[in-house]
């Protein structure tokens, strides 16, 4: 076990190492003249060398690289050339609302999607299955930013039933920040107003995010449902009595989550992906919104700063989520 | 005599093509893949034969009427026929979504192909930036290559073929490694025969099939991801009567035009559907192991 993490631990540090060195690339190598962007087209020649020699932009690649990672231990990605902030700052400011939203869709996603599975794995080749199987594609299938959209049609216009957009009404103030995520803050400050009024800004970009990660959630638990209901234990469970819900939640369900993890893990990234679009349907402040705002003004340094932390992010998740397979599974155990 | 062959017959095992429109008639869902296909593709192609206007006059007169006789789909913020330009839109969206699917498979299995058969250094240089290039969450990594690259379709597409390209890499891979060790690809090895011909003839033709059911899975999600950049800006540009691009400028007139951004979406999502119903039902029926 040891031996395991430690492996991916030395992997966990070259697959960083190769991410900086992508949004390097991307940042400094592709873009034709990173410096002429900063001042415009109609800046002098002075002061473009100036900016060029500012932003080290003279020096030999390699030493633009380690300037570069330099920077990035120092926890400096540059300065937004929208907000004229240091992107860290800017990124810090938002990530609450982000991570606020993705755990929310995150826990919806696994509350409806698990026992949907189980239920389409039980109810194999019926209506239920079907019905659900199409469920889970139309779930994969629909534009993350439309079903926002259809979202806001219905539940906002038509029903007039949820806000459509931001985190809490203007007339509400935000709860005192302690963590930054509303929901958590104002419970811990009794703040009722602000939970209630956090809690319905929130339900309909959460389920629209949820939305695609629900499907794939359902998809694997009803395929390893049904790999584990056909094994001989089960059977044997069976023959001695054992049914009901005892049966599929503690002897199936239990070792059919194993192969979920991962799958659950993976699919985070796209949770991260589905954000940038979630939060621009719904004026969601957080780091996706930061971004899609950031990419009409070219401000490359918020984009590669986000691009970065979102990457790290998704990388630890997943050694997180491997780790978590290892101890779920006794089967791996060398 | 003539029934004694007609029960001979009816022993042996049914022939796999025949296997495969048994199975395909018995999943209504892939059948329903298929049906949407076929439409999307009839309407694609007999655009002008379907809709008198024209995708890209402008007619400020009409502009945002509603669904009507005349305009089915209503019209936009110029008055072109939401309708019209949807129907030439599925020609982009759909040729695009194939196109970088294709071309992502086709690269990526020679790639891995060749990973594989060298395997040592080769190998591991290349499969770990694949690792790398999987570290980055797709719609990520796809947003700043397409940024970088600067916003236009064809950069949409180059960033999203990239994103693709690991995931066949590694199928080919696993393939040719086991193909490696079959007795007529050694023997191949035996005759002189150059490795890059054994490559090419001997080995990706027989890894192929791994291949096709990733392309057909992966279409739909190619054909969401070009329509997300253009809804980002990123991707093909208005006017272009690309699905993302309408809806880019369309979601911002939802509350008071419904119908600007909602039918488009649903062009999309109805595509995307139908490459994913197929590419599921596809992986059933060749793999009946899948057990799904």
């Amino acid at each position: 076990m040891k031996q395991i993490i430690l492996k991916r631990l030395t992997m966990l540090v070259l697959v960083l190492l190769g991410v900086t060195l992508i949004t390097f690339f991307l940042s400094h190598v592709i873009p034709g003249d990173p410096a002429r962007m900063m001042v415009g087209q109609r800046a002098s020649e002075e002061t473009l060398q100036e900016v060029r020699r500012q932003l080290g932009l003279d020096q030999p690649v390699w030493v633009q690289y380690l300037t570069y990672m330099k920077g990035l231990f120092a926890g400096d990605f540059g300065n937004s050339i929208r907000t004229q902030q240091p992107v860290v700052h800017d990124l810090i400011a938002f990530f609450p609302a982000t991570l606020e939203l993705a755990i929310t869709a995150f826990i919806i996603a696994i509350a409806i999607g698990i026992p949907l599975g189980v239920l389409s794995a039980v109810k194999k080749d019926t209506g239920w299955d079907h019905s659900s199987r199409f469920f889970s594609i139309a779930g994969i299938s629909t534009p993350v930013f439309w079903s926002g959209l259809v979202g806001i049609l219905i539940f906002y216009k038509f029903l007039g039933a949820l806000p459509s957009s931001g985190r809490l009404d203007l007339t509400i103030p935000p709860p005192a920040k302690i963590t930054g995520l509303y929901l958590l803050d104002s419970l811990i400050t009794g703040n009722w107003a602000a939970f209630t009024n956090s809690l319905w800004h929130l339900i309909l970009p959460a389920f629209t995010l949820a939305f695609a990660q629900l499907a794939i959630v359902t998809r694997q638990v009803r395929s390893s449902m049904l790999e584990v209901l056909g094994q001989e234990y089960i059977r044997t469970a069976l023959a001695n009595g054992i049914h009901g819900p005892v049966l599929l939640l503690r002897y199936a369900l239990r070792n059919a989550l194993i192969p979920t993890v991962t799958v659950v893990g993976l699919s985070f990234g796209s949770l991260l992906g589905g954000a940038v679009v979630t939060e621009t349907i719904f004026s969601w402040p957080g780091m996706g919104k930061y971004v899609v705002d950031s990419i009409a003004f070219l401000d490359f340094p918020a984009m590669m700063g986000f691009t970065f932390v979102i990457s790290f992010g998704y990388v630890v998740i997943n050694l997180l989520v491997d780790l978590t397979y290892y101890t779920l599974d006794p089967q791996i155990k060398e | 005599m003539s029934s004694l062959s007609a029960k001979a017959n009816a022993a042996l095992p049914p022939r796999k093509s025949t296997l495969f429109w048994f199975r395909l008639r018995r999943s209504p869902l892939t059948l329903l893949g298929l049906f949407l296909l076929a439409m999307l593709l009839l309407l694609a192609v007999c655009a002008p034969l379907i809709s008198p206007h024209d995708p890209t006059r402008i007619n400020i007169v009409e502009r945002f009427s509603p669904p009507s006789a005349d305009h089915w789909f209503g019209t936009d913020e110029v008055g072109r026929d939401i309708f019209t330009r949807i129907l030439y839109g599925a020609r982009l969206s759909l040729g695009v979504g194939v196109a970088v699917v294709l071309s992502a498979g086709l690269v990526g299995t020679i790639i891995g192909a060749v990973s594989g058969y060298f395997g040592g250094r080769v190998d591991q240089i290349i499969m770990r930036m694949m690792d790398i290039v999987l570290a980055f969450p797709s719609l990520v990594l796809a947003m700043a290559v397409a940024a970088v690259l600067g916003p236009n379709l064809q950069n949409a597409m180059l960033a999203i073929a990239i994103i693709k390209i690991p995931v066949y890499v590694r199928l080919a891979r696993a393939e040719t490694l086991a193909l490696r060790e079959k007795l007529y690809v050694k023997a191949a090895a035996t005759f002189g025969i150059k490795p890059w011909r054994i490559i090419l003839r001997h080995i990706i033709p027989n890894a192929v099939s791994p291949v096709i059911i990733q392309v057909t899975l992966d279409i739909g999600d190619a054909i969401l991801l070009v329509a997300t950049l253009g809804f980002l800006g990123l991707g093909a540009q208005p006017p272009t009567p690309e699905w993302g691009a309408m809806i880019s400028i369309g979601w911002k007139y939802l509350l008071d035009y419904w119908w600007y951004p909602t039918f488009p979406g649903l062009a999309l999502f109805l595509a995307s559907c139908g490459f994913n119903l197929i590419g599921d039902g596809i992986r059933d029926i060749l793999d009946p192991k899948a057990n799904r």
